[in-house]
């Protein structure tokens, strides 16, 4: 998170988009907490399972 | 729908956004249409992009034959056939709207040719024609600005469209009025051709929105080739005699006014978004004081099932933007959640040497509080260059400086419009100036400018000195 924006790959930002994740939530991986569509995907998956 | 619509997704306006939104649409299964006033390809194929990139081509050519006499060779007296090169031109366009209308035949897009009018929110008529579409897609584009005291006759006071015809003898001496991109581009494509070229900018720098350094290697290298260009200064009139266009010129600083002789004027002051005949208000879609029809991310206007994209729809006005926003609006008709969500639209001037950027200035940058770091390889180090007679340049890295994250690229030289395919690709994939540093890049090309200026944000490029 650099500057208040979210670093995240085009296709992390897609997938974000599709399972309704917002991505300032999702913990990035990759360097500078950069966002990996992995990262979206296990977002999604903990925020199922603690609803 | 409870009522039966002719089509799902009925597309204004047939130029990059326009089709690329109906072809996505159609690949999307949905049922489409696309109406046009004119011709299919819009601005961009038949009065904007392509045809002046043919000019472009054809003057840099010239230029070219001229300066290999530097290696040895040397060609006999140099002759343009303008009747030639304008039916060359022509021929490509005609070549690439007829690719446009297979493709929509293809994709089973139907063609619409009319005036597009609303009638209401969910009906157009087209040509004397209506149809009813559940979802609209605006995209009637945009013209040149209009400058008071200057009437453009398309013969020899021109706007873009005019200057594509190139005139039989090329002027003598021509004044380009507006110093941005598309100005400079046809001062080039004319003073490459043999006219002498005069730029005038009103504001105090030329290509505003460009880096301030490179804009400055850039002017630099344009009038090392005779283009002439102030700024702060503007065009009063313009009057027809016989011996030429009379032009009263202002330096808006001092207030001083002279009147200069030209045989050809071209006016490039901007361009508007363009709405007439659209009868927004019968749908009940807002349309801003300036002509604008603003969209939220999804290119929704505020009308739902109404979108808005390309030019018409916000600054900048360039095709590339234009065809994301066109694939986007048509995606979130099919139900997909896309969106125009890019971390930044590249701009060029397709001039020789190009001027490329994306991203953020370094002023940006430090206006919206980075604080950075910055890398710049000149051309006159990169052998490739030299290999081309092209050494006029740089590649200018803007850079945060704790996170090396990359946030700006700014290229002046040959292909820079080429090169900034991986700058843009870098910034959308967040990516550092190592991770730029680390990649191989082919030798000897011009790509490794960009490698090799990564290297200098770091005080480790190895062809040139690190200070």
């Amino acid at each position: 998170r650099t500057d208040g924006r979210v670093l995240a790959v085009p296709a992390a930002r897609k997938r974000a988009r599709e399972l309704g994740v917002d991505l300032a939530q999702v913990a990035g991986s990759g360097p500078n907490g950069r966002v990996r569509v992995d990262d979206v995907v296990t977002h999604a998956g903990q925020a199922q399972q603690a609803a | 729908m409870t009522k039966q619509m002719d089509f799902d997704v009925l597309v204004i306006g047939a130029g990059p956004g326009g089709y690329h939104a109906a072809i996505r649409a159609a690949q999307l299964g949905l049922k489409v249409a696309c109406a046009e006033r004119e011709s299919v390809g819009g601005v961009c194929l038949n009065v904007g992009c392509i045809p002046t990139k043919a000019l472009l081509h054809a003057g840099e050519q010239m230029a070219a034959a001229r300066h290999a006499s530097e290696f040895g060779l040397t060609f006999g007296e140099q002759t343009l056939n303008v009747a030639q090169l304008n039916g060359w031109k022509d021929g490509i366009v005609k070549k690439l709207t007829g690719g446009v209308s297979s493709l929509f035949k293809a994709n089973k897009v139907t063609s619409l040719k009319g005036q597009a009018s609303f009638v209401d929110e969910h009906t157009v008529q087209v040509g004397d024609q209506t149809y009813t579409a559940a979802n609209i897609i605006i995209a009637t584009g945009s013209e040149p600005a209009r400058l008071p005291g200057i009437e453009v006759d398309q013969q020899r006071i021109v706007d873009s469209t005019g200057a594509l015809v190139v005139p039989d003898p090329i002027p003598a001496r021509m004044l380009c009025v507006g110093g941005g991109v598309i100005s400079f581009e046809f001062a080039h494509v004319y003073n490459n051709l043999g006219s002498q070229v005069r730029i005038i900018e009103f504001l105090p720098t030329i290509i505003p929105g460009a880096d301030a350094d490179a804009v400055r290697e850039f002017g630099r290298a344009m009038k090392k080739q005779g283009i002439e260009f102030e700024t702060q200064t503007k065009a009063n009139s313009a009057v027809q005699k016989d011996d030429g266009i009379h032009v009263e010129i202002e330096n808006v600083k001092t207030g001083e006014k002279r009147v200069e002789v030209f045989d050809r004027v071209l006016v490039a002051v901007g361009r508007r978004p363009r709405t007439d005949g659209l009868n927004a208000q019968a749908a009940g879609v807002h349309v801003t004081d300036r002509g604008f029809i603003p969209a939220d991310e999804q290119q929704r206007t505020n009308v739902p099932h109404i979108y808005s994209i390309g030019d018409v729809a916000s600054n900048p006005m360039l095709a590339h933007k234009a065809m994301k926003e066109g694939l986007v609006a048509a995606e979130v008709i099919a139900g997909k959640p896309a969106a125009q969500d890019a971390v930044a639209i590249p701009g060029v001037v397709y001039t020789s040497p190009e001027l490329a950027w994306v991203g953020l200035t370094e002023l940006e940058a430090k206006e919206k509080g980075y604080e950075v770091k910055i890398g710049v390889f000149p051309l006159s180090a990169s052998g490739r260059a030299m290999t081309l007679q092209q050494t006029d340049g740089f590649v200018k890295m803007v850079v945060e400086k704790d996170t090396d994250l990359l946030l700006g690229v700014h290229i002046v030289g040959p292909h820079a419009s080429d090169m900034l395919g991986e700058a843009s690709l870098a910034l959308e994939m967040a990516a550092t100036a190592t991770d730029v540093a680390l990649t191989i890049h082919a030798h000897p090309t011009l790509g490794e400018t960009m490698l090799e200026a990564a290297e200098a944000v770091h005080k480790q490029a190895i062809h040139i000195m690190n200070r």
